[in-house]
């Protein structure tokens, strides 16, 4: 006997993602997933970002890494409430994660959550977790031929953050080229260029962020 | 990628269709995969021949429809299907002024049960 079904079959991610996404409006929590690969800068940029906006916004933090607890510990430093997830073997963070910590944290108390995802290139970018945008990181040690590698991660962003720009005299990346590939994949993608070590280019990015936030 | 937890949750779905509704057992699943969802078919079949064992789907049979990326060029009006899973220009014309109407199916659509 045929039975119509018919249902998306991550509906239960999905879901849950709106479930998330309900609760943080209504605790009025604007809330960012940063991806990256391994090693482009996150935690640092996270650090960068609790500094510029001190005194200026709440801030909440959401590490989420295979093992360890070292992002929570930098974050943590910096006095903000932070919680860290290890997900023992998913290469992402997924609704269900977020959902179980949310408890955690201050919600009714920030204005902003910002949930580092593992460091991965690929699967982060398939999974709502109920935040209101994407945000990208890619490093310039890691190569200007990235955006057509990875279309994905590119295309669900609304912001792509190029950083280690004082490495540029050191390598062959092409920062037109990196642009270029990523406009095209994602004409609507917002691109800053920053060094998370030595702050050039974080202010704007910190404006735009505060932009969103009102 | 994910194509275990993929399987999982189709099959989880599949699962609680029939116990809600009282099936037996399952004979065959059909889902449809657009070419542009990330999802490799030979191994979607591969992980749900794996998950099934042991539960009422057993010895059902996993249907893939492939679904083509196609969509319109919002330049020279045309309507366009290529076997590629991304494209970023019109693949007539050239321009990058398109939109894709398929290719990012992932849901299953029917079941064959008693």
């Amino acid at each position: 006997m045929k039975v119509k079904v018919v249902t998306h079959i991550l509906e239960a991610n999905d879901r849950i993602a709106a479930e998330n996404r309900k609760l943080f409006q209504e605790t009025g929590v604007y809330v960012i997933n940063i991806m990256s690969a391994p090693g482009a800068g996150k935690t640092s940029l996270i650090e960068r970002t609790i500094r510029e906006l001190s005194g200026k916004l709440k801030i909440g933090v959401i590490e989420g890494d295979i093992a360890g607890t070292d992002d929570a510990k930098r974050i943590a430093k910096l006095g903000i409430p932070v919680v860290q997830i290890n997900t023992g073997g998913a290469c992402h963070l997924d609704a269900n994660m977020i959902n179980e910590v949310m408890a955690d944290l201050p919600l009714k108390d920030l204005d902003l959550l910002i949930i580092e995802n593992v460091g991965n290139l690929v699967c982060p970018a398939e999974f709502k977790v109920g935040e209101n945008i994407k945000v990208m990181l890619l490093s310039i040690a890691e190569g200007d031929d990235k955006p057509l590698k990875y279309p994905l991660m590119f295309q669900e962003s609304s912001a792509l953050l190029l950083n280690k720009i004082d490495l540029l005299p050191y390598t062959n990346a092409s920062i037109e080229k990196i642009k270029k590939n990523s406009l095209s994949l994602n004409p609507k993608l917002k691109i800053f260029e920053v060094s998370c070590k030595t702050g050039e280019g974080i202010n704007k990015w910190v404006e735009w962020l505060q932009s969103l936030i009102k | 990628m994910h194509e275990v937890s993929i399987a999982q949750s189709l099959l989880k779905i599949a699962l609680d269709n029939c116990k809600k509704e009282g099936y037996k057992g399952i004979e065959e699943i059909k889902v449809k995969i657009g070419r542009a969802s990330g999802i490799m078919p030979d191994a979607l079949l591969f992980a749900f021949d794996a998950v099934k064992i042991g539960t009422i789907a057993e010895k059902a049979f996993l249907t893939i429809d492939e679904i083509p990326v196609s969509g319109f060029c919002e330049s020279c009006n045309s309507n366009f299907t290529v076997e590629e899973a991304f494209i970023l220009s019109c693949p007539k014309c050239g321009n990058i002024s398109i939109r894709i109407d398929t290719g990012h199916e992932l849901h299953i659509y029917e079941m064959d049960v008693f």
